[in-house]
């Protein structure tokens, strides 16, 4: 039995010697991809009827003060004070809007849907919400649309006849474009580079990685895939994942891509701890917050996300300009203050735009 | 785990073999994966690298210990990933509120210990199976740490807190601890008489008692004990990173009782040494590191893992059943 205990780790070792080369990048999936264009050209809008609800017999809110109440996934956490943050901005450069935010202390959908349901009986003109659960949230928000109150979705969307509106803070090949040129440009447009994600199958990791390869392969074709390793979503397995990456690929590995706000400032420890700082990049999706060592010393230049203030934001104003009616169904762009022209995706979705970048100049101003 | 007799020749060395048997696999699988990988990829036998093997599961060895002294005692403990995980941040929430590092080192191993002995106290006098009481410690840990971090991270810790990150004469000190704290275990659990206790407790309780030993306060003791290499496993696991993760990390205790059932501790209880679960760490992070280097998805480690689980397992009852 000893022997076999050795046996079966000699045969794995001898075994593994031969290994395949892949075209693809591991660890994406096989469903199509639409990179973006290499220079950021919006693609055509593929016209897609509107899909969301409409409220019944709403009153005639056109420019008149309207009352607003936000109710995100749970209350207290530096992301939706963020977003809580830009919804005030906008009502304050609106002045006819009314806005506070309530909600769970917990990401709970029944402490949420009690939330709504008081905030419905109370009477408001408009409602912000980010779901706790796509279904489970839809029929409260159904009875609001049904009492004439206006209803907008951000940041984690219901089912789209249970609100009018959702903004939307992402796109996968939004994300994928961000992640790559934020990468080509840190190692010159060359180079090896690798992935540390969380596991091969978890559907938004495997999807941004399908549509990286896919964006990397017409823009940045002289990027060179090396690998991708798994690290679930353990912090010091991630660092093991990297700092093994790391001595593997020796000079030939320029850059490292974080998939998770767990590999990412992982990945940077790796390469601080190998004093690889400026020789190896690292560009990831993650939060400020698990980000600022890293950044602050200049090891890591960029940081991929959305910035939740810029998603309150445009939120507000989306929601201003349903209640005064001048946002109707078959809009194909709509105006958001300061963030300009935003487009109408998938019918009754609106899109935040390209990903933020946060860098060592911008980075402190966030705390989530 | 009988102490050798004076004999010489041929039946000192069969006895030798007899007894550290798993220990010595393990040790030759190391030794094989290093021979075998660092032939097809010489980069495998980098200083950087073999550091980083030794360094990257060396909080999991020291946990193992304590989980090995649990499994000889008849009793197991499904808690240790959740409680590393509220030890870390315990302590980095003390470094950064500012308070001494060597509070912020000792107050939460300190805490660990009780938290076990409380374990440890509810198995052995209530005689409620371990699995079953450290399951709802599992929950109450995890549940609690969600809730008192609401998810946010930890960082900003002052770089002296940082002790798995410093290097006495070049080696990380992550591998001091591992190998200090298992010489000091394998002789306490061979020379003292609580350590020898904890092997007659796990191997049979009743007859334990008859020879004087008092079964519930060597639980309870074992259970403490075990709290504080969990407690060192978590400051290990604190400051390894400059963020500390506010999430238990998954499957660590799992990957921890793995190490002590690779290394040769009985699952029945009883038989086992503290050596063989820290060889068996190094040795899952020799394979982690292997599969990159050979370029074979890391689902094999698993797989691997398992293989290697239910040979121990099947090795050790061949072995029962002959000594039988």
């Amino acid at each position: 039995m000893k022997k076999m205990t050795l046996g079966a780790i000699l045969a794995l070792g001898l075994f593994s010697g031969t290994a395949l080369a892949q075209s693809a990048w591991t660890g994406g999936d096989d469903l199509p991809t639409s990179p973006l264009a290499c220079d950021g050209t919006p693609a055509a809008a593929v016209s897609v009827p509107y899909d969301g609800g409409a409220p019944t017999n709403p009153p005639d809110r056109n420019g008149k003060k309207i009352t607003v109440v936000d109710v995100p996934k749970l209350i207290g956490i530096g992301y939706f004070n963020a977003t809580t943050k830009g919804i005030l901005d906008a009502a304050a450069e609106l002045g006819n809007v009314d806005a506070k935010t309530d909600g769970p202390t917990k990401a709970n959908i029944d402490e949420q849907i009690t939330f709504l349901d008081n905030y419905i009986t109370s009477g408001v003109d408009g409602i912000l919400f980010a779901a706790n659960d796509p279904v489970a949230i839809a029929p409260v928000l159904k009875k609001a649309l049904e009492k004439g109150i206006n209803v907008v979705g951000y940041d984690a969307n219901s089912t789209p006849d249970a609100r009018q509106w959702f903004v939307n803070q992402a796109q996968f090949n939004g994300i994928a474009k961000a992640l790559v040129d934020q990468m080509a440009t840190e190692v010159g447009g060359e180079g090896g580079v690798a992935i540390v994600t969380s596991t091969f199958t978890t559907p938004n990791q495997a999807r941004w990685i399908a549509e990286m390869a896919a964006y990397a392969a017409a823009c940045h074709p002289k990027l060179k895939w090396l690998e991708t390793v798994e690290a679930q979503e353990d912090n010091n397995l991630s660092f093991n994942q990297a700092t093994t990456l790391i001595n593997k690929y020796g000079d030939e590995l320029k850059g490292i891509w974080g998939m998770t706000s767990v590999a990412t400032p992982a990945s940077a420890e790796a390469v601080t701890q190998a004093k690889a700082c400026g020789k190896i990049a690292v560009v990831g999706l993650a939060t400020p917050n698990a980000m600022k060592p890293y950044v602050g010393a200049d090891c890591v230049k960029s940081v991929v996300l959305w910035n939740p203030v810029d998603l309150g934001y445009a939120a507000m104003h989306v929601l201003r300009q349903v209640a005064d009616g001048t946002l109707k169904p078959g809009a194909t762009s709509v105006k958001a203050g300061k963030l300009g022209e935003l487009q109408v995706i998938n019918g009754s979705e609106i899109l935040l735009g390209a990903p933020y970048v946060f860098n060592k100049d911008n980075i402190n101003d966030f705390d989530f | 785990m009988s102490a050798a007799s004076p004999a010489i020749g041929r039946s000192n060395l069969h006895r030798f073999l007899s007894g550290y048997g798993q220990e010595i696999v393990v040790l030759l699988s190391i030794v094989a994966l290093f021979i075998v990988v660092g032939a097809v990829n010489p980069r495998f036998l980098s200083d950087n690298n073999i550091n980083s093997i030794f360094a990257g599961n060396a909080y999991i060895a020291i946990a193992a210990i304590g989980m090995s002294m649990i499994i000889m005692a008849g009793h197991i403990d499904v808690s240790v990933g959740a409680l590393i995980g509220v030890i870390a941040t315990i302590a980095g929430t003390l470094a950064v509120a500012g308070y001494p590092v060597w509070i912020a080192w000792t107050v939460p191993i300190l805490f660990a210990i009780m938290v076990n002995a409380g374990v440890g106290a509810l198995v052995a006098y209530t005689r409620i199976p371990s699995i079953v009481v450290t399951l709802g410690m599992l929950s109450i840990l995890k549940g609690g740490l969600i809730t008192a971090t609401a998810g946010e991270w930890i960082s900003g810790m002052p770089v002296e807190f940082m002790i798995a990150q410093m290097r006495p004469f070049g080696i990380p000190s992550a591998v001091w601890f591992m190998v200090g704290l298992t010489i000091v275990a394998a002789l306490f659990m061979r020379y003292t008489d609580f350590g020898r206790a904890i092997y007659a407790v796990g191997g049979n309780m009743e007859a334990a008692r008859a020879a004087g030993i008092n079964p519930e306060r060597t639980v309870v003791g074992v259970f403490a004990l075990h709290g504080f290499f969990a407690g060192v496993a978590g400051i290990l696991f604190a400051t390894q990173l400059q963020v500390i993760q506010s999430t238990v990390p998954p499957n660590l205790e799992l990957t921890v009782i793995t190490a002590s059932v690779i290394g040769g501790v009985s699952i029945l209880g009883g038989t086992g040494t503290v050596i063989g679960s820290t060889l068996a760490a190094i040795l899952f992070a020799c394979i982690g590191s292997a599969l990159i280097f050979l370029n074979v998805s890391a689902y094999w480690l698993r797989a691997v893992l398992g293989l290697m689980i239910l040979a121990t397992v099947l090795a050790d009852m061949a072995r029962r059943r002959r000594a039988r």
